[in-house]
C-alpha cells in the first residue's frame, strides 16, 4: 500500500461518525501544517532584516527633541538667508525648459534602447535562454549603476553641457524600463500574434502588428513614470557638472548664496509636481480610450450593447458608399483629437531636442577620448582611503536605507490602504490620500535631503528621514493598487457573513495582497540603497561623500572601487528580493 | 494512384501528435480534395484544433507526413513556410483580431506575407491593397466600419472581419477552428453562410471544424470524426441524418462523461432547431 492509498483509506473510514469512535479528536487527525524550509529561511531573513532595520534607526538616533531644537537653527538660518530669491524670469523659464527637455531626450533614449532588450528578455518572444540572459543581466547591470556615477565619467568625455546628463539617464533608466516592457510583453494576448503568424508574417511583422499594438499604452505609460523619476533625479546631476537646475543650484549653495539656492529648490519641487500631474492626466486618457474594449465575453452577454456601441448614423455614411470612396479615411472627432495629440507629442519631442542643444560633434570625438578615460577608471583601488573605512561607509549607506525603508512601510501601508477604491472609508478620504502621495511624491528626495541637511546638520539623520518621507509617496502608491487589483469576491464574501470593514481589510484585502506588499518593500529597499548612496553627495552620510571626494579629486580608481563596492551591494540586494518573491509565491 | 488521389490538395498520412504525455492525434489521416468543403467533428479534446494547425505548419507532427499544397508542411521552413501560409487561410474561435487596430488594418494584416519588412499603421500600406481590403469589408458587408478600432465590433461582425483578413491572404485553402464556438446562433448562421458563400465564389477549399451535428449536417459536403484523436467517421453528408451520425457518435462515445456531452450537444441541439 502507498502512502497516497493509506491516506485515502483514513479519509474514507473518517467519513461515517463510526469510525471516529476510535477516542482521536479533531485536532489529532487534522493534518499538520505543512513547513517548507525555504519559506522558513525566507521568513526569517525578512525577520532579521526588519531588526536590522530597527536597530540602524535607533543608531541613527533620531531624537524628536533634537529635532526640535534643530527647528531653532532652521529658523536662524532661514532669518540669515532673509528670504528665498530667484533667477530672471528669462534665466529661469531657459533652465526649465532645459531641464525638462534632457530629462525627456535622456528618457526617450532609454526606451528606444529598451525595445530590443525587452524584446529577448520576454520569454514569449525570446531566441533563446542564453539571449534572455544576456538581455536581464543588462538590465540588471544598468539598473546598478547610478546615474550619478555614470555622468561623472561623461562628463569626462564630453565637454560640458546637456550630452553627459541625456546620455546617464539614457543608460540607467534602461534598466526599469526594458522591464517594465518585457513584463508587458509577457502580458498579451497571443491570438492576434498567431493569427499574424499563420497568415505568413515574419517574426518583425508579428512584433509590429501583433505585440506592438497591444502593449503601447503600457509602455508609454512606463516611460512617463520614467521620466518623473528621471526628472526628480536630475537635480543631482547639476553636482555633477550637468547643466540645468541642478547646476544652477549646486553652483548657489557652494557660493553659500542660500537664498537662492533654496528658491532653485521650491521651482524644482513644483515642476516636479506639475510633471507628475501632468503624465498622470495623459495616462489617464489613454486609459480611457481603452475602456471602450469589452471582453468577448461581454460581446456574447450583450450583444446589442456592442452594436449599439459601435452604432454609426442610420444608414451608411457618405465616405462608405463604396470601396474607392472610403480609401480616404474621413475625418472624425476622434481622428482630429488624435492627430493633434500625435503633432503635440512630435513637437515636444523636437523641442526637447532643440533645446538640449546637443552637441553631435561630441559623439564622434569621444570615441578618442574613451580609451584615455577609462584608463584613468582602471584599475579599481581604494587610493588613500583605508578599505576598512569604506566597508564602514558602505555599511552606513545600507543601514541609512534599512533605516529609512523601515520607517517607510507603517505610514505607506496607512496612506496606501486609505488611498485604495476597496479599503477606503470615503472617496474623500481617499482623495486626500491619493493627493497626498502625489504631492509626497513630487518632492525630489535630494531637495528633501538638502533641507534637512540644513535643519539637522550633516549626517545620516538628514539622509533617513528624507529617504523615509520620499519613500512613503512611492510604495504607498503601489500599495494602494495592489490592494486595488485584488480580487474582490473574498471581501464580498465576509462582507455577507457580517464582518466589520476592518475584519474584511485584515482578513481578505491584506492576506491577497501580502507578496506585492513584500515585493514592492524589497524594491523600496532596492531603491533606497542606490538613493542613500546619492544622498551622501549633498551631505546626508554614507559611501557617497567619499564617491564625490574622489570624483572632484580626479581619483577615479577610487571611483570605480566606490562603484565596484556599491554594485556588489545593490547585486546582492536584488538577489534576496528575487529569492523572496519566489519564496512567497 | 488514382487521378482523384492527386487531386488531393490536403493529404494526411498516420499523423501522430504527443505533447508530453498526452496524444492530440493518433495515426490520423485525411485526404481532402480540391473544392472540397469538410467539417472535422468531435468534442473538444479530440484533436481537431490541433489537426488543424498542422496543416499550416503551427505544430510539426510526432511521426506521419502532413503534404499540403504539394509540400511537405514539416520540412518547410523561413520563407518557404510563410509562402505555404499565406495561401492557406485561418480562421479562429476567438477571431484574434488585434483590438487596438482599426478594422481596416487588420484586415490588411492579412497581406504582410506578400510584403517586405514590418509596418506600422494604415500609412505603411500600399493605396491599391488598402483598396483590396475595402473591397472585402464591403464583401461582408463591414465597410462603412472600415476606420473603427476592431474591439468595437461584435463578435459576429469580428468573425467577418477575420475572414476579410483571411481572403486578403488570396488563400486557395480555408481552415476554421470551431469559427462560431464564441456567437450567438443569428450571428453563426450569417458567418457559416458567409463561409459557404465567399468558398463557393473563390473556388475555395474548406475544412472547418465544428462540435454541433446538426450545424455540420446541413453545411459541409463531407463530415470527419474525431474521437481521442483518431479518425473515427469519414462520410459524404449527402442524405445522411442526424440520427445516424448521432448513432456512430453514440457507439464511438465510451466513457460516461463522453455519452453525457454527446446527450448535452443533442439537447442543445434540439433547442436550437425548435428555437428556429
Amino acid at each position: 500500500m502507498t502512502a497516497l492509498d493509506s491516506a485515502t483509506d483514513a479519509a474514507t473510514r473518517g467519513r461515517g461518525p463510526a469510525a471516529q469512535g476510535g477516542g482521536r479528536s479533531v485536532a489529532e487527525r487534522a493534518p499538520k501544517r505543512p513547513i517548507s524550509p525555504e519559506r522558513i529561511a525566507a521568513s526569517l531573513t525578512l525577520v532579521a532584516l526588519v531588526v536590522l532595520g530597527i536597530l540602524a534607526v535607533r543608531d541613527v538616533d533620531i531624537s524628536i527633541p533634537a529635532m526640535v531644537q534643530s527647528w531653532g537653527n532652521a529658523e536662524n538660518f532661514m532669518a540669515r538667508v532673509g528670504g528665498l530669491t530667484f533667477p530672471a524670469p528669462g534665466d529661469l523659464a531657459w533652465l526649465i525648459a532645459l531641464t525638462v527637455g534632457l530629462v525627456l531626450v535622456g528618457t526617450l533614449l532609454a526606451a528606444v534602447l529598451s525595445v530590443p532588450i525587452a524584446y529577448l528578455a520576454a520569454s514569449n518572444t525570446t531566441p533563446g535562454n542564453g539571449w534572455r540572459a544576456a538581455a536581464r543581466f543588462i538590465g540588471v547591470l544598468t539598473r546598478a549603476l547610478p546615474d550619478v556615477v555614470l555622468a561623472m565619467a561623461f562628463v569626462l568625455m564630453f565637454s560640458l553641457g546637456t550630452l553627459p546628463g541625456i546620455l546617464a539617464i539614457g543608460i540607467h533608466s534602461i534598466g526599469m524600463i526594458s522591464k517594465m516592457f518585457a513584463d508587458a510583453i509577457e502580458q498579451i494576448d497571443e491570438g492576434p500574434r498567431l493569427a499574424i503568424r499563420a497568415a505568413g508574417g515574419s517574426k518583425m511583422q508579428e512584433f509590429a502588428s501583433g505585440i506592438l499594438p497591444q502593449v503601447l499604452p503600457s509602455w508609454v505609460a512606463t516611460v512617463l513614470h520614467r521620466n518623473d523619476i528621471n526628472l526628480r533625479g536630475s537635480v543631482v546631476l547639476g553636482y555633477v557638472g550637468v547643466a540645468g537646475l541642478g547646476l544652477e543650484m549646486s553652483y548657489a549653495f557652494k557660493s553659500l548664496n542660500y537664498g537662492k539656492g533654496l528658491g532653485i529648490a521650491l521651482v524644482i519641487f513644483i515642476l516636479c509636481v506639475v510633471m507628475e500631474i501632468v503624465s498622470s492626466m495623459v495616462r489617464g486618457a489613454m486609459l480611457g480610450e481603452q475602456k471602450h474594449t469589452r471582453s468577448w465575453i461581454d460581446r456574447i452577454l450583450h450583444p446589442r450593447l456592442g452594436s449599439n456601441a459601435a452604432a454609426a448614423p442610420v444608414g451608411r455614411p457618405a465616405w462608405a458608399a463604396s470601396p474607392q470612396t472610403a480609401v480616404r479615411r474621413p475625418w472624425t472627432a476622434q481622428r482630429v483629437r488624435h492627430t493633434i495629440a500625435g503633432v503635440i507629442a512630435v513637437l515636444v519631442v523636437v523641442g526637447s531636442v532643440v533645446v538640449s542643444q546637443i552637441n553631435w560633434m561630441d559623439l564622434i570625438t569621444f570615441w578618442a577620448k574613451l580609451p584615455e578615460v577609462a584608463a584613468k577608471f582602471w584599475p579599481p583601488s581604494f587610493g588613500n582611503y583605508d578599505a576598512s573605512a569604506m566597508f564602514q561607509a558602505m555599511r552606513e549607506t545600507v543601514a541609512i536605507a534599512l533605516a529609512a525603508t523601515v520607517l517607510t512601510l507603517l505610514p505607506s501601508l496607512l496612506l496606501g490602504s486609505l488611498a485604495a477604491r476597496n479599503v477606503a472609508p470615503s472617496s474623500g478620504a481617499r482623495g486626500t490620500a491619493r493627493l497626498l502621495l502625489v504631492g509626497i511624491r513630487g518632492i525630489p528626495e535630494l531637495i528633501l535631503a538638502i533641507v534637512l541637511v540644513v535643519i539637522t546638520g550633516l549626517g545620516a539623520q538628514a539622509g533617513v528621514i528624507a529617504l523615509a518621507i520620499g519613500g512613503i509617496g512611492l510604495l504607498g502608491k503601489l500599495i494602494a493598487d495592489s490592494f486595488e487589483e485584488v480580487d474582490r469576491g473574498p471581501e464580498r464574501a465576509l462582507r455577507a457573513v457580517g464582518a466589520t470593514r476592518l475584519q474584511t481589510y485584515t482578513s481578505a484585502t491584506v492576506p491577497q495582497g501580502i507578496q506585492a506588499l513584500i515585493g514592492h518593500s524589497f524594491y523600496m529597499l532596492d531603491t533606497n540603497i542606490r538613493a542613500a548612496t546619492i544622498l551622501g553627495i549633498v551631505g546626508g552620510g554614507g559611501v557617497g561623500y567619499y564617491l564625490l571626494n574622489a570624483s572632484q579629486g580626479s581619483r577615479y580608481e577610487t571611483v570605480t572601487a566606490i562603484v565596484l563596492m556599491i554594485l556588489a551591494t545593490v547585486l546582492v540586494v536584488e538577489g534576496l528580493a528575487m529569492w523572496m518573491r519566489k519564496a512567497f509565491r | 494512384m488514382t487521378a482523384s488521389a492527386s487531386d488531393a490538395l490536403i493529404r494526411l498520412d498516420g499523423v501522430t501528435k504527443t505533447f508530453g504525455t498526452t496524444t492530440a492525434l493518433n495515426n490520423a489521416s485525411l485526404e481532402v480534395s480540391r473544392g472540397e468543403i469538410v467539417v472535422l467533428l468531435g468534442l473538444s479534446g479530440s484533436g481537431k484544433s490541433t489537426l488543424l494547425r498542422h496543416l499550416d505548419g503551427l505544430e510539426i507532427p510526432t511521426a506521419g507526413s502532413v503534404e499540403v499544397l504539394g509540400s511537405q508542411v514539416p520540412s518547410l521552413k523561413g520563407r518557404a513556410l510563410r509562402d505555404l501560409r499565406s495561401r492557406v487561410g485561418f480562421i479562429f474561435q476567438q477571431f484574434e483580431l488585434v483590438p487596438s487596430l482599426t478594422v481596416l488594418e487588420n484586415v490588411l494584416t492579412g497581406s504582410l506575407s506578400g510584403v517586405r519588412g514590418p509596418r506600422l499603421g494604415l500609412w505603411g500600406y500600399s493605396r491599391a491593397s488598402k483598396l483590396t481590403a475595402l473591397e472585402h469589408l464591403d464583401r461582408v458587408g463591414l465597410l462603412d466600419r472600415a476606420y473603427q478600432r476592431s474591439d468595437t465590433l461584435s463578435g459576429g461582425q469580428q468573425q467577418r472581419v477575420a475572414i476579410a483578413r483571411a481572403l486578403m491572404q488570396k488563400p486557395a485553402i480555408l481552415l476554421a477552428d470551431e469559427p462560431v464556438a464564441s456567437l450567438d446562433p443569428e450571428s453563426s448562421e450569417q458567418v457559416m453562410a458567409l463561409i459557404r458563400e465567399i468558398a463557393a465564389d473563390e473556388g475555395l477549399t474548406v475544412v472547418c471544424s465544428l462540435h454541433q451535428v446538426d450545424l455540420a449536417i446541413s453545411w459541409a459536403d463531407r463530415i470527419v470524426g474525431l474521437r481521442h484523436g483518431e479518425v473515427v467517421l469519414d462520410t459524404p453528408t449527402g442524405d445522411l441524418t442526424k440520427a445516424e451520425v448521432m448513432e456512430i457518435y453514440g457507439r464511438v462515445a465510451t466513457t460516461t462523461a463522453e455519452i453525457r456531452a454527446v446527450a448535452e450537444e443533442l439537447v442543445e441541439a434540439a433547442a436550437q432547431v425548435a428555437a428556429s
